[in-house]
């Protein structure tokens, strides 16, 4: 395993992973954007944009762009996030320059406004699919409560009002905002060779002119609110309760991450045994959120109608108790164990090694080998874990339930 | 490179199948048990989906907590559930916890307690996930068009009826145990960083003195099929169909394959092509293919919003037949390079390949390389296809949706 890492002189860093025992690799442009990053006026334009790279550029349609994807066989995607849009696939080696080719190829896209008008309406009908998930609407209408006044509280999707007002130019307008070669990395893992590999992003992105692509990155309050949203046609009680956390430059993201493993795993956790064992709730985890500049625990709930506010009240009970005692030895090994093995056996895929190293790198402009990341999290103490869950007050939870529940 | 893989049978029938692979050091198990929903009994659907919670909730020395830390201390991720055929226990930790986790993983399997205090939440847990379909229409389209198509139980919803779980006793859960946790039909895989002969002297130790018993396999009775509209005031209509196609045991189950992912394998595909990125219809539409023992299908499913229901239901089903029309070389190319990839890739995942060996094992009787794998790809052609479509005409379909409307089916 060797990183690599250089800087084009328009500003566009390129890092590598290789490791030439895998089989395949796997590339992704990482870029450095999302619903935080919008103006209100335009709502879900991340998203829609990550949407509309797929639609050609200057030399290829939007039928050649996923014919080229195809005929390398690659397994490929891109996803938006509040802070983050990436664009990712996986292929054999052999197809190393082509991948690039094409990725780079899609990120100067023509946005031409046939393709926008028609793809509109897949957002909308992604909108619809959305509104269908109570799983999904919750987290989004948690994050808007609990971030209230600052950008973190923008929808990644946007609403079908404003994604139906979406102009073209808007686009046009953010995409040259956002994507400078300044705020994009290019990310490399697996079996390839880092040379050829520079050389061809040089090729594709040389050109893209840098300029200033500055975010809000002050810290978000976290409010303490508590709401319930009654929906009749929703069967089953879905509760988000989220409270603050260290951001993701901070060294305390190790204990965070304990924090969340002990008191919310989806397996032998403090929630696990005092809501799934008893069947109180099916579902009640845990989890730490790094976000750049801000961090969340975020714990889901998905109950009975009649037993919701039984749950809530002991999820707090059980995040008070952590806080009161912190871990037992015992809960903190068993954390770290399966922390530790949930990497490497993500690590063993090109693929679940390019999200790592890729956000190692935007969120802290480092690199650290997995087995370092592990000797990191085994050295954290119990009184580490427990610092955290004091510091940033586990107890101060914010509530938000969608259901058929008209109060709790 | 060839891989290594190692096959052994107990003397009592359990199957113990494994692949070393260089490189990983995690090793992932996949215990297939022939105990899945479709032998439960009438009357108790969904015991088998309590069973697969219940055997966790203490077994051999252990009670319930001390089972969950012992897994959770040897870092294992696990993972157990109904199937159709089958209860799946599988289990990923590092290889060097495999024989530890094998020997807690035996304690599940032959010595589950089962008791009083573990069923009722075994059971709520159950009730739960069967309630949570209704906030996942599209998950229950899917498990609604199941279990219509394939013949009655093989295709029956795992977590069973309101009905069935109310009225279920312990001893009825415990009943189905005794009847279908058995060696002669069951397979034991794991792949990874493993040390084979310490694996199978482990798994001897664990399994050798489990008593065997012929588990009798359900008679189906014929397939419902037919259209089935579910009236819910959801914001898109939920679209699935499913036709008849060849088993994974069958000689043309590569051009079911082949067909499958012209049709519906990438960004490039037809389905995606004709259904998303030129009409702009939906966010998601896929064919994909499911194999039981006796019995295949091609299932397919898309969302739209309700005005465009029914254009997005032609224009798949369109595309569908439009297959026996013939396919172009250079979709054929593109089919190959993407299943072949898929394969490469998947053969880096532990868990994936500990899957495979078992699901080769319980289709075929044996284990199938990569390279037998690739070959069988590269040989199947256009006319093989069309073979195969006039074989398995995509027609006939069971149709399911769920939505404030159902689009009209006349004519297809």
């Amino acid at each position: 395993m060797e990183f690599k890492q250089t800087t084009l002189d328009n500003g566009l860093t390129v890092i590598g992973e290789v490791n030439p025992a895998a089989a395949s690799m796997a590339a992704g442009f990482f870029v450095r954007t999302g619903s935080r990053d919008e103006t209100p006026e335009e709502a879900g334009v991340s998203h829609f944009l990550e949407h509309m790279m797929f639609k050609g550029t200057a030399r290829r349609s939007a039928f050649d762009v996923n014919r080229d994807f195809d005929e390398m066989g690659a397994s490929y995607n891109a996803f938006t996030s509040e802070e983050n849009t990436v664009y990712y696939a996986a292929v054999l080696p052999e197809y190393q320059d082509g991948v690039v080719d094409l990725l780079g190829d899609m990120l100067r896209p023509a946005l031409r406004q046939e393709d926008f008008d028609v793809e509109k309406n897949v957002i909308l009908d992604e909108i619809a699919r959305y509104e269908d998930t109570p799983s999904y609407r919750v987290y989004e209408k948690a994050m808007a409560q609990f971030f209230a006044g600052h950008p973190l509280a923008n929808s990644v999707l946007g609403t079908s009002e404003s994604i139906s007002a979406l102009r073209r130019e808007q686009m046009l307008d953010y995409f040259n905002r956002r994507y400078s070669p300044t705020n994009v990395t290019v990310v490399g893992v697996g079996h390839f060779d880092f040379d050829q590999f520079v050389a061809k992003v040089a090729r594709m992105c040389s050109h893209w002119q840098p300029y200033d692509a500055p975010r809000d990155v002050r810290p978000a309050p976290g409010r303490r609110a508590r709401n319930v949203v009654t929906d009749p046609k929703v069967l089953r009680e879905h509760i988000v309760l989220m409270s603050p956390a260290p951001p993701g430059q901070d060294r305390a993201r190790y204990a965070a991450q304990l924090v969340g493993a002990v008191v919310g795993d989806s397996t032998g956790s403090r929630l696990f045994y005092a809501l799934i064992d008893p069947a109180i709730a099916d579902e009640a985890h845990m989890s730490y959120d790094l976000l750049d500049g801000s961090g969340a625990f975020i714990t889901f709930l998905s109950t009975d109608a009649e037993r919701s506010s039984e749950a809530i009240e002991i999820a707090q009970a059980e995040m008070k108790k952590f806080q009161d005692d912190g871990p037992t030895e015992a809960e903190l090994q068993a954390a770290k164990n399966k922390i530790a093995s949930g990497s490497t056996l993500k690590g063993e895929l090109p693929m679940g090694r390019l999200t790592a190293v890729g956000f190692d790198w935007v969120y802290r402009k480092e690199y650290v080998p997995l087995g370092e990341q592990i000797d990191t999290l085994f050295a954290v103490s119990g009184e580490d874990v427990w610092n955290v869950a004091r510091q940033y007050d586990l107890t101060a939870s914010a509530m938000l339930a969608l259901g058929p529940v008209e109060k709790l | 490179m060839s891989e290594q893989f190692y096959t052994k049978q107990l003397p009592n029938g359990l199957t113990l199948l494994g692949q070393r692979m260089e490189q990983v050091s995690s090793a992932s198990m996949a215990l297939l048990v022939p105990a899945g929903s479709a032998y439960d009994p009438p009357g108790t659907e969904g015991a088998a989906a309590v069973a697969a919670e219940w055997c966790v909730r203490g077994a051999g020395p252990y009670d319930t907590r001390q089972l969950n830390d012992a897994l959770d201390a040897l870092g294992c991720q696990h993972d157990e559930n109904a199937q159709s055929e089958h209860i799946s226990f599988s289990t990923a930790q590092l290889g060097r916890n495999l024989e530890k986790v094998l020997e807690i993983l035996s304690e599940v399997i032959r010595h589950p307690h089962l008791d009083e205090r573990g069923f009722l939440p075994a059971r709520g847990l159950i009730l739960q996930d069967l309630a949570s379909l209704e906030d996942e229409p599209a998950r229950k389209c899917n498990v609604l068009l199941r279990e219509r198509f394939y013949p009655m139980p093989l295709g029956r919803c795992v977590y069973g009826k309101v009905e069935s779980l109310a009225s279920m006793q312990c001893d009825d859960v415990r009943r189905c145990v005794r009847r279908t946790f058995t060696p002669s039909q069951s397979i034991l895989a794991v792949a990874g960083n493993i040390d084979w002969n310490a694996f199978c002297d482990a798994a001897e130790r664990a399994f050798a003195s489990w008593p065997s018993q012929t588990v009798e396999a359900p008679q189906p009775q014929p397939a419902e099929g037919g259209v089935l509209h579910v009236a819910k005031d959801s914001a898109q209509v939920h679209i699935a169909l499913a036709c008849p196609s060849v088993t994974l045991s069958d000689p043309r189950y590569y051009a079911a394959r082949m067909a499958v992912t012209v049709l519906s394998g990438g960004g490039g595909s037809r389905l995606f092509t004709e259904v998303r990125e030129k009409r702009g219809l939906v966010y998601h539409v896929s064919t994909r293919y499911h194999s039981l023992k006796d019995h295949a299908g091609l299932f397919t499913y898309a969302a739209s919003v309700p005005a465009k229901a029914r254009e997005t239901l032609q224009v798949t089903v369109g595309e569908l037949r439009r297959l026996s029309e013939g396919i172009e070389d250079s979709e054929m190319a593109r089919a190959r390079t993407q299943l072949k990839s898929a394969l490469i890739m998947q053969g880096e995942s532990t868990s994936a390949r500990a899957s495979s060996l078992a699901s080769d094992w319980y289709h075929l009787g044996r284990l199938r390389s990569l390279k037998e794998l690739s070959d069988a790809i590269d040989a199947v052609t256009v006319d093989d296809i069309l073979a195969y479509l006039r074989d398995c005409p995509p027609r006939d379909f069971t149709f399911l949706f769920i939505g404030p409307e159902a689009p009209d089916v006349s004519g297809l």
